[in-house]
């Protein structure tokens, strides 16, 4: 919203500067967001009557006209325009005057006659585009006053975000009533002569023109007033420069003047031409069977059986409160005009603006909520606008018709709770003083301490206590409202499993070298089928997506861990070690399912490089032995383990042979594999990617369940002994641990595989796998006797179990 | 005898100089002192030699022996010295170049804000619950006493998956769900993510971090001064303790009464610059007291309860303060922005 400040000075007079005024209307509510200062486009001109015209000697289109300029002067000035007229006030630029990016005017000989200045056209002093003639000014404009002040077009714009709930502020009125109630100063609202109203409760009419009221659902009041004699001609140069400061162009002095009552009290008004109306008759009703209207901008629009239209008996002529049609335009040869003032409900002009995408001023101001009862006050005053600029003539009185009456709203307002809620005490002649200025109604309840409110019906906003409090709040300054702190002590808060887990995930990838990232959870439905995630559900997808790339919701967060990849190779990078915790979306059986996800890719050199050592190269082991690093801390690794996929169910976008399903007690909680070659290279991806994933929903419970008793270290050293065994190439590793572990005995701690080899002396299709084998008794130092002679029986047990032959 | 002992003797300290290299040393022992040396010939030739001198011969022998041993061993310790002294001397690295790569990663900016934030309110005694993403309208709307008619239910604005759900606008959500579990008194922190039509772009992106606070107790208990001092003292341990903070009367459907707080520019603290318009002042967070609407929407009698709630984005602060201004930064997770960031706790923050 728009407020030129000499406008708004027009409503309230305030003691103080417009940066102060800015400052305390921003604190209470009203952000003002910017002061514009604007400036006339010229300097030295003043205004005169053209006292004399005569005809130049020299020039059959040229006239010369003696003017006076008051205190400035008489002058003698030649003119070319057509509509300079004896007796007429207009604008004269005297020597040395500044028009625009002119040079300053001098005085001139033209065609053998010196002129001493110049009339002025609105173009020529910026005021528009009109050239046609020069600027013809009020007959009570005082002569000698230079133009720039008599048109007030020094002027300091504010321009006011207006929130939601304020449609009372959407005018210049509204913005002074604030002004004068935080200042505490006197609102002087605009004094028009009043017109006689003919009230009715239904459909009615006046002596010559009749309205049906079929909607008061959607338009409770609906006033009109009817005019004639009117002449259409542009309207008066300051109220164009108000329109335009604002943001509204000027169109005639009809439509002007109903924009110009419009952006000063917040009503909207709208002009029919009376004799384009069918049996002069208003019908408000929904669309119904209508299916589509031009409206004022040329445009055909298609309605809906529930939009609310202003018809005559034959068509629609308006879409209410939002644009007015074509067919009932006023034009220049409009002579009888009906002013319509109407209250439409926010939520019917909200829909059919909002489907047809139709912003208009006065659908802007009808979804904020207009003054509930300011229908007839603005018809004075655009009837007073009309009359002295259009020389238009009220005939008969204003009509009323108000099917549905506004409802009472009386609010107890209790000052203890009050400033319980508030934290500031306010005494009842405060609250009272502050609501008296917002144009509320106030008297004492029954009960001590108690107000009741009956707030102006311009503020639909305000509908019980709370509201009431802010306002007082608001109006009092919240800088009043002391800052402390609760005085109730807490009870220990438990902390949130959630966050302290994802701190504890972050630190084992932060050791292990791995950086996070943080990725949108939109992703197209092609990457969405290829990564499907670790088998949960359908795809979750959008309704209103922003594109088809972030179309569906992920279900993995391998495709973001590939597009950050992708992202740094293409800007140079070499390696990236990455992670992301985040949430993963699906459908199961209907119903929707988030988990959170821990997502991991590696790629390029890993660690451990130095100068003329080659280091580390991220692979399927490296990642894998982060994933038993991470699965370690948590302490469920004994539970975990990896197992290669069934051949008929390999994971899609992993190498089928390079990849594990990650199991949580036989259940699959992850994957952890190499990216499948024939996508690495369609990537370009020169150097191996492993990606690894991890449900961190399934784990959370894990990671945080009692740890088993810990054990002090063992007081006896332990023994090892060595075992090769030469196995069938495809043999699992686990089998081999999982077997010696079932026959070991008491005394066998732990075994490991320490090397595989297959080559040299090892049959083809064959491997040999070295394990170490750690012996240990907890109540003595074991002897060599006595670990060979346990060590041999289960080595033979060993090779006999799993069909291995001993390497020697 | 006597004379060849001393002969043995002569030549072999003759020998064993200073000088000697291992090898020479060695040849002289295996010579002298091996098990066919000569002193053990020497020995061997003893039946020859009369009773009598024997005890003198063989005293001879072993102090021979002995001191024979003695120097070779002063030689190879000798030896031993100069090859660790030269070694010392030529070993030498260039420390200045760098070390293996010992991978550490880093934790994204985001995180570590959010951390920080999470930190401060836990100190002052709240809680943090997680909450749900994709949520129902009553949870994300309805309840929060958004008109039916609010822009911000609209297609344009929010994200649906059908069935009703959409993707959360804000994470007010939380309070809804915590306060439907549980009783008050309540002081709850609930972060994450929220979703909302924006292109992704340098000011906005389509996904983004939120937290949202709040505290309910019995009607007095807590107050708009109490909102007022709790995140004034949040805001001073987040941005620093001279941070200007101003309150500003504003509409949220939630709140009543409402504010939108700001704090002085980070860039000219206050005195006005381009970046804050002039003003001196960025807006950092909405809030108020919880509307009596919500609270009937999770059957909390408003005559008896009441709390202040509050909210705000997270990557708008960490931009302004990490000073850089584009939103894109997070979300591309370029490592060459990534790196700048210390990866121990509180380090961007
Ligand atoms: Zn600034």
């Amino acid at each position: 919203m728009k407020v030129p400040l000499k406008w708004l000075e027009e409503f309230v007079s305030v003691d103080a500067t417009v940066e102060q005024i800015a400052r305390r209307l921003t604190v209470a509510g009203l952000e003002v967001e910017n002061l514009e200062r604007v400036r006339a486009s010229f300097s030295g001109v003043v205004v005169a009557r053209v006292l004399d015209v005569g005809k130049h000697p020299n020039a059959d289109r040229l006239s010369l006209c003696q003017v006076d300029a008051g205190a400035a002067g008489r002058f003698s000035v030649v003119c070319g325009a057509p509509n300079v007229s004896r007796g007429m006030t207009a604008a004269l630029a005297t020597v040395g005057a500044k028009l625009g990016d002119e040079p300053e005017l001098e005085a001139a000989v033209i065609r053998g006659i010196r002129s001493e200045g110049m009339l002025c056209s609105e173009r020529e002093l910026g005021l528009s585009q009109d050239h046609h003639g020069i600027l013809s000014l009020p007959d009570d404009a005082p002569l000698g006053t230079p133009v720039a002040d008599y048109l007030g077009l020094d002027d300091v714009v504010l321009d006011i975000a207006i929130l939601a709930n304020r449609g009372d502020a959407l005018s210049i009125l509204g913005v002074a009533r604030d002004v004068a109630a935080l200042f505490g100063v006197r609102l002087h609202a605009p004094r028009t002569r009043p017109l006689r109203v003919e009230r009715h409760e239904g459909d009615g009419a006046s002596s010559s023109f009749a309205v049906r009221m079929a909607a008061p659902e959607q338009c409770p009041r609906y006033a009109a007033l009817k005019m004639t004699g009117v002449r259409v001609a542009p309207s008066p140069v300051w109220m164009r420069r108000r329109l335009e400061l604002c943001g509204m162009r000027g169109l005639n002095n009809v439509v002007d003047a109903t924009n110009y009552v419009m952006l000063e009290m917040g009503q909207p008004l709208h002009a029919f031409d009376l004799d384009r109306i069918a049996a002069n008759t208003i019908v408000v009703r929904r669309a119904g069977s209508d299916r589509e209207f031009v409206t004022l901008d040329n445009a055909r629009r298609a309605l809906e059986a529930g939009d609310l239209v202003i018809a005559d008996p034959e068509k629609p002529l308006a879409l209410a409160g939002v644009m007015g049609g074509l067919n009932s335009e006023v034009g220049l040869s409009t002579q009888t005009i009906l002013l319509e003032s109407a209250y439409f409900e926010p939520i019917a002009v909200a829909k059919t603006a909002r489907r047809l995408g139709l912003r208009s001023e006065a659908s802007y101001r009808f979804e904020r909520g207009i003054d509930r009862a300011g229908q007839t006050a603005a018809l004075m005053r655009v009837a007073e606008l009309l009359k002295r600029y259009a020389d238009a003539r009220p005939e008969g009185a204003i009509a009323d018709f108000e099917p549905r009456p506004a409802p009472v709203r009386e609010i107890a307002l209790d000052l203890n709770r009050m400033s319980a809620l508030l934290g500031v005490e306010t005494s009842a002649a405060e609250a009272k003083r502050r609501l008296v200025s917002l144009g509320a109604s106030v008297r004492r309840g029954e009960a001590r301490g108690t107000l009741k409110v009956i707030p102006p019906s311009w503020r639909s906003d305000l509908d019980e206590a709370a509201d009431l409090a802010e306002e007082v709040a608001r109006l009092s300054g919240l800088e009043e409202i002391p800052a402390t702190l609760p005085a109730r002590v807490f009870s220990y808060a438990p902390a949130n499993r959630e966050r302290e887990f994802f701190r504890d995930t972050r630190e084992v990838m932060l050791g292990a070298g791995f950086t996070e990232i943080d990725t949108l959870a939109f992703i197209s439905a092609a990457d969405n089928e290829k990564f499907a995630g670790i088998g949960h559900g359908e795809p979750l997808s959008v309704h209103n997506p922003l594109s088809e790339e972030l179309r569906e919701m992920r279900r993995s967060l391998a495709p973001g861990l590939l597009a950050a990849l992708i992202f740094n190779l293409n800007r140079q990078a070499t390696a990236l070690h990455a992670f992301e915790i985040a949430k993963v979306f699906a459908r199961v059986k209907g119903e929707v399912v988030e988990r959170y996800h821990l997502g991991a890719l590696s790629y390029g050199d890993y660690a451990l490089s130095e100068i003329g050592r080659p280091g580390v190269k991220a692979g399927f082991f490296t990642l894998k032995g982060v994933a038993e690093a991470y699965l370690r801390a948590l302490g469920v690794a004994e539970r975990v383990r990896f197992k290669a996929p069934a051949p008929e169910h390999p994971l899609a976008f992993l190498h089928p042979g390079r990849s594990a399903l990650i199991l949580l007690s036989e259940e699959p909680i992850g994957y952890v594999g190499e990216f499948h070659p024939q996508d690495a290279m369609e990537r370009g991806l020169a150097e191996q990617c492993t990606l690894c994933e991890l449900d961190l929903q399934k784990l959370i419970s894990y990671g945080l369940s009692p740890r088993p008793a810990i054990e002090p270290p063992p007081r006896f050293p332990a023994v090892r002994r060595d075992l090769a065994l030469v196995l069938d190439r495809e043999f699992p590793a686990d089998m081999i641990l999982k077997t010696i572990r079932e026959i070991a005995p008491a005394l066998l701690e732990s075994v490991e595989v320490f090397d595989v080899y297959e080559g040299e002396a090892i049959a083809p299709g064959r491997k040999s796998v070295a394990l170490a084998l750690r012996y240990r008794a907890t109540d003595r130092t074991l002897t060599d006797e006595e670990v060979n002679r346990t060590h041999a029986g289960l080595v033979e047990q060993a090779r006999t179990r799993l069909g291995a032959e001993l390497r020697q | 005898m006597k004379e060849q002992l001393e002969e043995i003797r002569r030549r072999a300290l003759d020998e064993l100089t200073d000088g000697a290299s291992d090898q020479q040393i060695e040849a002289v022992r295996v010579r002298v002192l091996g098990r066919s040396g000569e002193l053990t010939e020497v020995m061997r030739g003893m039946r020859e030699v009369p009773q009598a001198e024997r005890p003198a011969i063989g005293q001879l022998v072993n102090q021979i022996k002995r001191e024979l041993e003695e120097r070779i061993e002063a030689l190879k310790l000798r030896l031993r010295q100069g090859a660790l002294e030269r070694s010392l001397a030529e070993a030498r690295l260039d420390v200045t170049l760098p070390g293996a790569r010992v991978p550490r990663g880093r934790i994204h900016p985001v995180t570590q804000i959010l951390e920080r934030m999470l930190d401060i309110f836990v100190s002052m005694g709240f809680e943090v619950a997680m909450t749900r993403d994709v949520e129902d309208d009553f949870h994300n709307f309805e309840a929060l006493n958004f008109p039916p008619d609010h822009p911000a239910r609209e297609m344009q604005d929010t994200f649906l998956v059908g069935g009703g759900l959409l993707l959360r606008s804000h994470t007010s959500n939380g309070q809804i769900r915590v306060m439907e579990e549980r009783k008050p008194p309540l002081a709850v922190v609930c972060p994450g993510r929220c979703y909302r039509r924006d292109e992704l772009s340098v000011r906005a992106s389509p996904m983004f971090t939120q937290i949202e606070g709040f505290m309910v107790d019995r009607v007095g208990r807590i107050t708009m001064g109490h909102l007022k001092g709790v995140l004034i003292e949040f805001l001073r341990a987040f941005y620093g303790p001279e941070t200007g903070v101003r309150f500003r009367s504003s509409y949220f459907p939630f709140t009543e009464p409402s504010a939108e707080v700001d704090i002085h520019c980070l860039l000219c603290k206050g005195a006005g610059c381009r970046v804050c318009k002039h003003t001196g002042w960025t807006e950092i967070l909405g809030c108020g007291m919880i509307h009596p609407n919500v609270l009937r929407a999770v059957k909390l009698d408003p005559e008896e309860f009441q709390g202040f709630a509050f909210g705000f984005g997270v990557e708008r602060p960490a931009l302004l303060k990490l000073g850089v201004d584009d939103m894109r930064l997070f979300f591309e997770n370029d490592l060459r922005f990534l790196a700048q960031f210390p990866s121990l706790a509180g380090g961007a923050a």
